[in-house]
């Protein structure tokens, strides 16, 4: 095979000659997969080493046994680990199967990318002259994770959930450690890895045939710009570092599509969807995606109308 | 998937990353700033490949407790693209077709509170500038700090009907959050119709304020002396 693909390395450069687009859609492809490897291998290295290193009764202690208590908790340890979504799939799953709720550990999946210091200084980068859209997207993403949480608690089905994702893992002996550490993260790396290159495939492909003018006519329509904006997070699945710069600058869009932009994208996006369906199986997924993707909109609406004047 | 081939296909991706660094093409995706975590992130690949491999060699069996041992589904074989696309092919760095699709869209917004950082340029001589930097100062401004000074630009040729333009894009993370940078060449130097798509050149001129400022349009240079450059090794602008 690998014979087969240098043979044909000569061919494929003459196609990218041909059809430009193509190669664009490649080059973004190559680039989502080269900027969230590092962070999916950080994921699973986490992963590991909850598996290997934390003991279940460790984790028992730290997370309240009150279950809403616990989602709050789970929000707040988001905003002191600065991860990126992809690394935080591995992780939240791994806190599953050491016996923290469901509920909270996927606050944690939805606090982590968004409101972490790394992200939030970002933003204040791209929005020198707007100090509250850093202030409203921190509230607006922590909120969609405890409030999603919470409907979690009140309404979500275990059963959802693929049976393998939430096997409760027993407790490591000391000897064995660094096997089940290694075998723990080579194994989450190869599950999640393929369904992260998905992921990127469709950013990629989305990214090549959207229209820029999609976002330059958006300036009138509010509502319009909210669910396109909305939209357009999901499907390009930029990083929750770069987001913020991309929004910034575009012309003659309002705060409100900007701040659900930001808001929507580290909570649910084609790469996540694709990565939350191989972990935690299609069902989950399924679910979920559109659950968050509602509670993000509302949770921007609610802060942009609160610190952002809602008038302008 | 075997338990084999999924340790080749890791040792394929984690020598991907590693290669890209090597070779500096990373630079066509992401960030200087990556270097480092993409080492990284390749030594530790390639090295949970390699355990697994040492381990399977010496014939301590792979116990099933902890409840990872279950196989591994179809999709891991969708590594296998990214690996052999960055080892084999390395794709280009974004260019022509990436800005040609948005020269319609109107040009980027710049907030005045970056600008008024930037000090008038210097009387005289001519100064090399960020494409990104001579849009910033061109469409806020109203060229202010530009008028009558001479500025060097590097980028490479979008050509669209009858006008060309030189570009950067501009990136935040990676290559997907790229957006470009287009000025527009006009002038009646012979070598400006010979320009093709994706070339790289240097460009010294004149910035031209707009006959209709109404309209958002990507801003104008007057060439005074043009010349063709190798592609540079980080072809983005931050």
């Amino acid at each position: 095979m690998l014979l087969a693909a240098l043979l044909l390395s000569p061919t494929l450069s003459e196609w990218f000659k041909s059809a430009p687009q193509l190669r664009t859609g490649v080059t973004v492809f190559v680039a989502i997969c080269v900027q969230a490897l590092p962070f999916l291998v950080v994921g699973v290295l986490l992963s590991g080493a909850i598996a290997a290193f934390v003991p279940a009764r460790v984790l028992e202690r730290l997370m309240p046994r009150n279950r809403a208590a616990s989602v709050g908790v789970a929000g707040v340890a988001g905003v002191a680990l600065p991860t990126c979504e992809c690394a935080a799939v591995p992780v939240a799953r791994q806190l599953m199967s050491r016996g923290v709720a469901p509920a909270a550990a996927l606050t944690f999946l939805l606090a982590a990318p968004a409101v972490n210091p790394v992200v939030l200084a970002a933003t204040a980068v791209a929005f020198p002259g707007e100090p509250l859209m850093v202030l409203a997207r921190f509230v607006a993403s922590l909120g969609t994770a405890v409030v999603t949480g919470l409907l979690w608690v009140r309404f979500g089905k275990v059963e959802w959930i693929v049976e393998r994702a939430r096997r409760r893992a027993s407790d490591v002996a000391s000897g064995e450690r660094w096997r089940v550490f290694t075998e723990t993260a080579r194994a989450d790396l190869i599950e999640a890895g393929g369904f992260l290159v998905l992921g990127a495939a469709v950013a990629a492909t989305m990214n090549v045939l959207i229209p820029p003018q999609w976002f330059s006519s958006l300036g009138d329509e509010l509502v319009v710009g909210v669910v396109v904006m909305a939209v357009l997070a999901v499907v390009l699945a930029l990083c929750s570092e770069a987001d913020a710069f991309v929004v910034a600058s575009l012309p003659g869009l309002p705060l409100l599509p900007k701040l659900v932009f930001l808001v929507v994208g580290p909570a649910v996006d084609v790469k996540l969807l694709s990565l939350q369906a191989g972990t935690f199986g299609r069902p989950f997924a399924l679910r979920f995606a559109p659950l968050t993707f509602v509670v993000a909109i509302a949770c921007a609406v609610a802060a942009w109308a609160v610190f952002l004047g809602g008038g302008r | 998937m075997r338990r084999e081939t999924a340790n080749v296909l890791l040792l394929l991706l984690g020598g991907c990353l590693l290669k890209l660094v090597w070779t500096g093409d990373y630079l066509r995706y992401v960030k200087p700033q990556h270097r480092w975590w993409l080492i990284g992130a390749g030594l530790i690949v390639v090295m949970l490949a390699g355990v697994a491999i040492w381990r399977d060699m010496r014939g301590a069996s792979v116990g099933t407790d902890g409840g990872h041992s279950h196989g591994t589904g179809r999709s891991a074989w969708l590594l296998l693209v990214p690996a052999l696309a960055g080892l084999i092919v390395a794709p280009p760095a974004l260019g022509a077709d990436s800005v040609a699709r948005s020269l319609d869209a109107g040009t980027r917004q710049v907030d005045p509170a970056e600008i008024e950082a930037y000090p008038p340029l210097p009387a005289g001589e001519v100064t090399p500038m960020p494409i990104s930097q001579f849009h910033a100062r061109a469409t806020w401004d109203k060229g202010r700090t530009l008028v009558g000074r001479q500025v060097r630009l590097t980028g490479f040729v979008v050509r669209q009907g009858e006008r060309t333009y030189v570009a950067r894009v501009v990136i935040g993370c990676c290559a997907a959050d790229g957006y470009p940078v287009p000025v527009r060449l006009v002038g009646d130097a012979p070598m400006l119709r010979t320009l093709r798509d994706d070339e790289w050149i240097q460009v010294v001129g004149r910035y031209r304020p707009p006959r209709d400022a109404t309209r958002a349009r990507a801003p104008e240079i007057a060439v005074d002396l043009l010349r063709r450059v190798p592609e540079p090794e980080d072809p983005y602008e931050y």
